[in-house]
C-alpha cells in the first residue's frame, strides 16, 4: 500500500499537510476511512482463503464414498467453521470494507461519521474471528453443530462452546458498530444537493442493510446467550425437561438468520446496480423502483423466518402463512432482475471483468432465486429441506452472487484505490475459470439433493458418488482459480500494467458517481470541502 | 455468457448419458409410492417448469441484448429509463403466477397435515445414532441401527470399498415393517438431540424433537423396500443412521408381527454365565451399542464422550456403574430400556475386563434383572379381561404400588414418568381436572379412550386397571384419596361391547 501513499503526493490538490502515520503503527491506530476500508478488505480476503481451505477439506472427503481423510466429528467442525468464517469473516467484512472506502466518497463526505469507533469495530472483528478460529485447537474440537448452532446438539460441544459464543458476541458488537457508523454517515454527512433519492444504489442498499444489522444482531446475541445460560447456569430455555422448547431457539435464530442472508445480498444488489449502468453506458432502468424493491425485500425478510423450519411441526396455519409470505419475496426480487435486464437492453455494452462478474451474478443469482421460490412451496420443501438441493440453492445466492460481486467490486474500484490498472487478461481468465468451475461445483448438488442426499454428512450412499466427484473437481478448480485474484490484487497494488489510469477510469464513469471525480488514487483526505456538482446519470 | 449456457446443456446431456449407463441414477425428485408423494412431485415439476419458462424469457432477453447491444458492434446506447407502466406490469404478472402456484400448494399441504382416521400408529424416537420404533397397537418394539457391513466399511481408513457393500449406508439391522394400503400415523420424538426422519419415497420428512411429539402419516401403495436417512444434523454419526421401510401385503405383515412378538417374549437368558463367557459375549454388544461414542478402543472423545479405558466409573464400584448404564446420565442414554438383562451383564463385565481395564469382577444377568422395572402387563398379549373369575379386593396401598408398575408400562410414554405429560399433545396427569374430578368419568375415559388416548378397557386386566386408576389419583402429585376396586372395573368391562380386531 506504500504505492498509494507515494502517489498521493502527486495529487496535492487540497491543502492537507498531514498524511497517514508512518510505519506499521498506521494500520493499528488509523481512523481514516480508506485505511480502515483497506484493512477490512485485506482481512476479508484472508478469511476467504481460510474458509475456502475448509471447503476444500469438505470436498476432498466427499470426493469418494467412504471415509478417507477426516473423522466425522472433524468434518462437522469443518462445515460449521466454513460457514461461520465465510459469513462473519469474509462476506460481511468485505462489504463493510467497501462501505468504508466508498460511502464517504460516493456521498461527498470527508470521512465516516465516527472514525474512532470505525477503528474499534475492525479490531473487535479481528478479535472475534481469531477467538472463533482458536476453538479448532480446543479439547473436544471446534463447534460441530452447523453454523445454526441448534440446541440440544450444540450443548454437546466440548470446551469450545463458551469461546464460540463469546466470539459471536464480539462479531455482533463489531457489526452493530459498523452499522451505526454507516447510518450516522449517510444521514449526516451527505454533500449539499445529495438528497436521499440521488444517492448511488450502493449507498441505499447499505443504509437498509445497516438497519437490518442493528435489528437482528442483538437477537442472535440473545439466542446464543440463552445457550450459554442453559449450558452453565441451569436455565432451560431450550430444554423440554425443564419446560423449555428446542424449537424456540430455531425461531429466534432464524428471526436473525433470514435478515442475515439479506445482509449479505442487499449490498451485492447495490454494487451490481452501480456497475451494470456504467458498462451498458445507460442509466439504471428504474432507480426508484430499485430502492423500493430493496426496502420491500428488507421488510419481508423479517416476516418469513420460519420457512427454514417447515419440518419442525408447526401448526398448519403457521405453515400456510410462512409459505405465502415467502412466495412474496419473489416479486421485489423479480423487479430487480427485470430492471438489470432492462438496463442492459439497447445499451452499448463492453465486457471488462467487473461487467462479466456482474452479468454472471444476475444470471446465477436468478437461478438461486428460482430454487428459492421452489422451496418456498412448503409441501415440496418437505422433500428439499436439509438436502444438497438447499446447499446448492444458498451457495448459488452466495458464491456466484455475493462473492462474484465482491470480485466485480474489486476489479471496478481497484484502479481508483491504487491508481494502477489491473491486468485485464488475467482478470478475464479468472472470470471464465470461476464461472465455469462454480457451476461444475454447485449445479450437480441440485441433482444430489433431489436424489435424496442429505446435507452435513461426511459419507454417502454409492448412488451419489459420481455427482459428488464432479462437484469436488469443480470445487478444486474454483478454489485454485481464486489464487489468480490474489495475484491480481497484489500485482495491481505493486503497479499493475503500469498504465496510468485517469480519474474516471471507466468511460464516462464520472457521470455515475462522485468517486470518479476524485484523482486516482484519491488523496488521503477527500471532500474536505463538499463537491458542488452531484452526478445524476445513475438515477 | 453463452459458454455458461453451453455448459448447462453439456451437464444435462452428460446427466442423460450417465443415466443410461447406471440404472439407479436419479437427477430429479422421485415420484415415490404414495398419493401424497406423487402430489408433491407434481407440484415440484409444475414450479420447476414455471421457473424454466421464466428463466428462458429473462435469460433469452439478456443474452440477445449481450450479443447485439455491444459497443464493439457499434451499438449506440439508448437513454430510456423510468417507466412506471412497465414496473407495474412486471410486478403484477409474477403476483398472478404466484397465486397460481399457491392454490395447488395449499391443497397438498392440507392433505399432508391431515392425520385423522389413521388405522395404526407407530412411535418413532430418534437417538444418537439409531431409530427406535414402537407399534402402539400391538406392542412391537425395537431399535434400528446401521447394518454391520456398512458400519465396518465406513470407518476411517477401513480399506473396504463401499461399492462392495450392498446398500452402503442405507441398510439397517432391523427395518421398519408396515402394511400397504393402510393409513399409518407416525408420532415422532427424540431422546437426546434433534433428528429428522426422511424416506424420500414417502414424500415428506419430519423432525424428531426431544420433549415434543410431531405427527405425520403415510399410506403406501405398493410393496417394496424404501430407504432414507436422518436429515437433521445430530452429531458425529449423523450420516450413519439410515431408515429402511419395508411395505408388505397385510398377511405378510401379520405374520411378521407374530414372529416379532414371539421373539420379544423370549426375554433374557437369566442363567448364570462364567466370567470368560460374559466378557466374550460382551464384546459384540459393546461394538454395536457403545463404540459409536466411546470408540472401538474405549478411548472416548475428550471433551465430548469420556473414555472407558482407565475410567474411574468402570474401575470403581460395580453397582454404581450398573446404575449409570441402566439409567443413563446427561448424554449417556438409559440402556436399561434398550438391552436385555443378559446383554447388560455381558457388556458391563466386558468394559471392566477389557479395553485396557482389568478389574476382575463380573455381574450376572439375574442381578441385573432385579434392577430392571418389572413388566406387570404385557401390552403385546392383549389378554382378555378375567371375566369369569372373581377378583379379590385390595388395600389402597396395594393398589397404588401395583398401579405404579402398570403406569410405567402403559401410560408413561405419553404422560411421562412424573405425570407431567407432554403438552399440548399429551395432557399432564399431575393436577389434571379429570383425575381430580369424578372417578367414574375418569374410568369411563380410560375404558373407552378419547382422541389420541387409547381405550384400555380391552387391554388391561381389571386388577391392573383399578390399580392404575387408583395410582393416578393418589400418586403423581395428586391426592384425591379415593380408590376403585377391581370388582367394579370387572363389571364395567363385561358390559363393554366385544372387541373389534384392529388388524382386520
Amino acid at each position: 500500500m506504500s504505492a498509494v501513499v507515494a502517489e498521493h503526493d502527486d495529487h496535492h490538490h487540497d491543502d492537507h499537510a498531514h498524511g497517514p502515520e508512518k510505519g506499521f503503527l498506521r494500520w493499528i491506530i488509523t481512523t481514516n476511512h480508506k485505511d480502515i476500508g483497506t484493512l477490512y478488505l485485506v482481512f476479508a480476503l484472508a478469511m476467504f482463503f481460510v474458509g475456502g481451505a475448509m471447503a476444500m477439506v469438505i470436498r476432498a472427503e466427499l470426493f469418494e464414498p467412504g471415509m478417507q481423510f477426516v473423522e466425522p466429528h472433524f468434518f462437522n467442525s469443518m462445515t460449521t467453521m466454513h460457514a461461520l468464517v465465510m459469513v462473519f469473516g469474509a462476506v460481511m467484512p468485505a462489504f463493510v470494507g467497501l462501505a468504508n472506502w466508498m460511502i464517504p466518497m460516493m456521498i461527498g463526505a470527508p470521512d465516516m461519521a465516527l472514525p474512532r469507533m470505525n477503528n474499534m469495530s475492525f479490531w473487535v472483528l479481528v478479535a472475534g474471528v481469531l477467538l472463533l478460529a482458536s476453538t479448532l485447537f480446543m479439547e473436544g474440537g471446534a463447534p460441530a453443530s452447523g453454523w445454526t448452532l441448534y440446541p440440544p446438539l450444540v450443548l454437546q460441544t466440548g470446551k469450545a462452546l463458551p469461546f464460540a459464543i463469546f466470539s459471536v458476541h464480539l462479531l455482533g458488537i463489531s457489526s452493530i458498530m459498523g452499522a451505526i457508523n454507516i447510518i450516522a454517515t449517510i444521514f449526516n454527512m451527505r454533500a449539499p444537493g445529495m438528497t436521499l433519492m440521488k444517492m448511488p444504489l450502493f449507498v441505499w442498499t447499505w443504509l437498509i442493510t445497516a438497519f437490518l444489522l442493528i435489528a437482528v444482531m442483538p437477537v442472535f446475541a440473545g439466542a446464543v446467550t440463552m445457550l450459554l445460560t442453559d449450558k452453565f447456569f441451569g436455565t432451560s430455555f431450550f430444554d423440554a425437561a425443564g419446560g423449555g422448547d428446542p424449537v424456540l431457539y430455531q425461531h429466534i435464530f432464524w428471526f436473525f438468520g433470514h435478515p442475515e442472508v439479506y445482509i449479505m445480498i442487499l449490498p451485492t444488489f447495490g454494487v451490481a446496480s452501480t456497475i451494470i449502468p456504467v458498462f451498458a453506458r445507460k442509466p439504471l432502468f428504474g432507480y426508484s423502483s430499485m430502492v423500493y424493491a430493496t426496502a420491500s425485500i428488507a421488510f419481508l425478510s423479517f416476516i418469513v423466518w420460519a420457512h427454514h423450519m417447515f419440518t419442525v411441526g408447526m401448526p398448519i396455519a403457521g405453515e400456510l402463512y410462512f409459505m405465502y409470505a415467502t412466495m412474496l419475496i419473489a416479486i421485489p426480487t423479480g423487479v430487480k432482475v427485470f430492471n438489470w435486464t432492462a438496463t442492459m437492453w439497447k445499451g452499448a455494452m463492453t465486457f471488462e471483468a467487473p461487467m462479466l462478474f456482474s452479468i454472471a451474478f444476475v444470471v446465477l443469482f436468478t437461478m438461486g432465486g428460482f430454487t428459492g421460490l421452489m422451496m418456498s412451496i412448503a409441501p415440496s420443501d418437505f422433500q428439499y429441506h436439509d438436502t444438497y438441493f438447499i446447499v446448492a440453492h444458498f451457495h448459488y445466492t452466495l458464491v456466484p452472487a455475493s462473492i462474484f460481486i465482491l470480485m466485480a467490486a474489486g476489479y471496478y474500484w481497484l484502479p481508483k484505490w491504487t491508481g494502477h490498472m489491473y491486468n485485464e487478461k488475467i482478470g478475464q481468465l479468472h472470470f471464465w475459470l470461476s464461472v465455469v468451475s462454480v457451476n461444475i461445483l454447485f449445479f450437480p448438488q441440485h441433482f444430489l439433493g433431489l436424489a435424496g442426499m442429505p446435507r452435513r454428512i461426511p459419507d454417502y450412499a454409492v448412488q451419489f458418488a459420481d455427482w459428488n466427484m464432479i462437484s469436488s473437481i469443480g470445487g478444486f478448480i474454483f478454489g485454485a482459480s481464486q489464487l489468480l485474484f490474489l495475484y491480481i490484487v497484489i500485482d495491481t497494488i505493486r503497479g499493475g500494467t503500469g498504465e496510468k489510469v485517469t480519474d474516471e477510469v471507466w468511460e464516462d464513469a464520472h457521470k455515475h458517481g462522485l468517486e470518479w471525480t476524485l484523482p486516482s488514487p484519491p488523496p488521503y483526505h477527500t471532500f474536505t470541502t463538499p463537491p458542488t456538482v452531484i452526478p445524476t446519470e445513475h438515477i | 455468457m453463452n459458454k455458461t449456457k453451453q455448459l448447462f446443456a453439456g451437464l444435462i446431456l452428460m446427466a442423460l448419458a450417465l443415466r443410461t449407463a447406471q440404472a439407479d441414477y436419479t437427477l430429479n425428485l422421485m415420484k415415490g409410492v404414495t398419493k401424497v408423494s406423487n402430489d408433491v412431485y407434481d407440484l415440484h415439476m409444475l414450479i420447476l417448469w414455471i421457473c424454466v419458462l421464466i428463466g428462458v424469457g429473462v435469460f433469452g432477453t439478456m443474452f440477445y441484448s449481450i450479443y447485439h447491444h455491444r459497443k464493439s458492434k457499434g451499438h449506440q446506447a439508448a437513454q430510456f429509463h423510468e417507466n412506471t407502466t412497465v414496473e407495474i406490469i412486471w410486478t403484477i404478472i409474477p403476483t398472478l403466477i404466484l397465486i397460481g402456484m399457491a392454490i395447488p400448494a395449499t391443497k397438498t399441504l392440507l392433505e399432508l397435515d391431515d392425520v385423522q382416521d389413521s388405522e395404526m400408529s407407530i412411535k418413532v424416537t430418534g437417538w444418537q445414532w439409531k431409530w427406535e420404533y414402537e407399534y402402539l397397537d400391538n406392542g412391537v418394539h425395537f431399535f434400528s441401527n446401521l447394518d454391520e457391513a456398512s458400519n465396518k466399511a465406513r470407518q476411517l481408513g477401513s480399506g473396504i470399498d463401499p461399492r462392495s457393500v450392498p446398500h452402503y449406508l442405507q441398510n439397517v439391522d432391523k427395518p421398519l415393517v408396515i402394511p400397504i394400503k393402510k393409513k399409518i400415523r407416525f408420532l415422532f420424538t427424540a431422546a437426546d438431540v434433534l433428528h429428522s426422519w426422511w424416506v424420500p419415497d414417502l414424500g415428506w420428512k419430519k423432525d424428531a424433537i426431544p420433549g415434543f411429539i410431531n405427527e405425520a402419516w403415510t399410506s403406501v401403495d405398493k410393496p417394496g423396500t424404501y430407504r432414507g436417512q436422518c436429515t437433521e444434523l445430530c452429531g458425529k454419526d449423523h450420516g450413519f443412521m439410515p431408515i429402511v421401510v419395508i411395505a408388505m401385503e397385510q398377511p405378510d405383515y401379520d405374520a411378521w408381527v407374530k414372529k416379532t412378538q414371539e421373539e420379544a417374549k423370549k426375554g433374557a437368558d437369566l442363567s448364570d454365565q462364567s466370567h470368560g463367557e460374559l466378557v466374550a459375549k460382551g464384546a459384540p454388544i459393546y461394538a454395536k451399542n457403545c463404540s459409536t461414542c466411546h470408540l472401538p478402543d474405549g478411548k472416548g472423545v475428550p471433551g465430548a464422550f469420556p473414555a472407558i479405558s482407565g475410567s474411574a466409573v468402570v474401575k470403581g464400584d460395580i453397582n454404581a456403574q450398573v446404575n449409570l448404564v441402566l439409567n443413563g446420565k446427561a448424554g449417556m442414554p438409559a440402556f436399561g430400556k434398550m438391552l436385555k438383562a443378559d446383554e447388560l451383564a455381558q457388556v458391563i463385565t466386558y468394559t471392566r475386563n477389557a479395553l485396557g481395564n482389568a478389574v476382575g469382577d463380573d455381574i450376572q444377568p439375574k442381578a441385573i434383572q432385579e434392577l430392571l422395572p418389572k413388566k406387570s402387563a404385557e401390552p403385546v398379549t392383549k389378554a382378555a379381561p378375567e371375566k369369569s373369575e372373581p377378583v379379590a379386593d385390595m388395600s389402597k396401598d396395594e393398589l397404588i404400588s401395583l398401579g405404579k408398575s402398570v403406569y410405567d408400562s402403559n401410560c408413561v410414554s405419553c404422560h411421562q414418568a412424573e405425570g407431567q405429560g407432554n403438552p399440548p399433545m399429551f395432557p399432564a396427569l399431575k393436577g389434571s381436572s379429570v383425575v381430580k374430578g369424578d372417578i367414574n368419568a375418569q374410568i369411563d375415559l380410560m375404558l373407552n379412550g378419547k382422541g389420541m388416548m387409547p381405550g384400555f378397557g380391552h387391554t388391561l386386566k381389571a386388577t391392573d386397571f383399578a390399580a392404575v386408576v387408583t395410582f393416578t389419583r393418589n400418586g403423581l402429585g395428586n391426592s384425591v384419596n379415593d380408590v376403585v376396586q377391581p370388582s367394579v372395573i370387572q363389571k364395567l368391562q363385561s358390559a363393554m361391547p366385544a372387541e373389534q380386531d384392529d388388524d382386520e
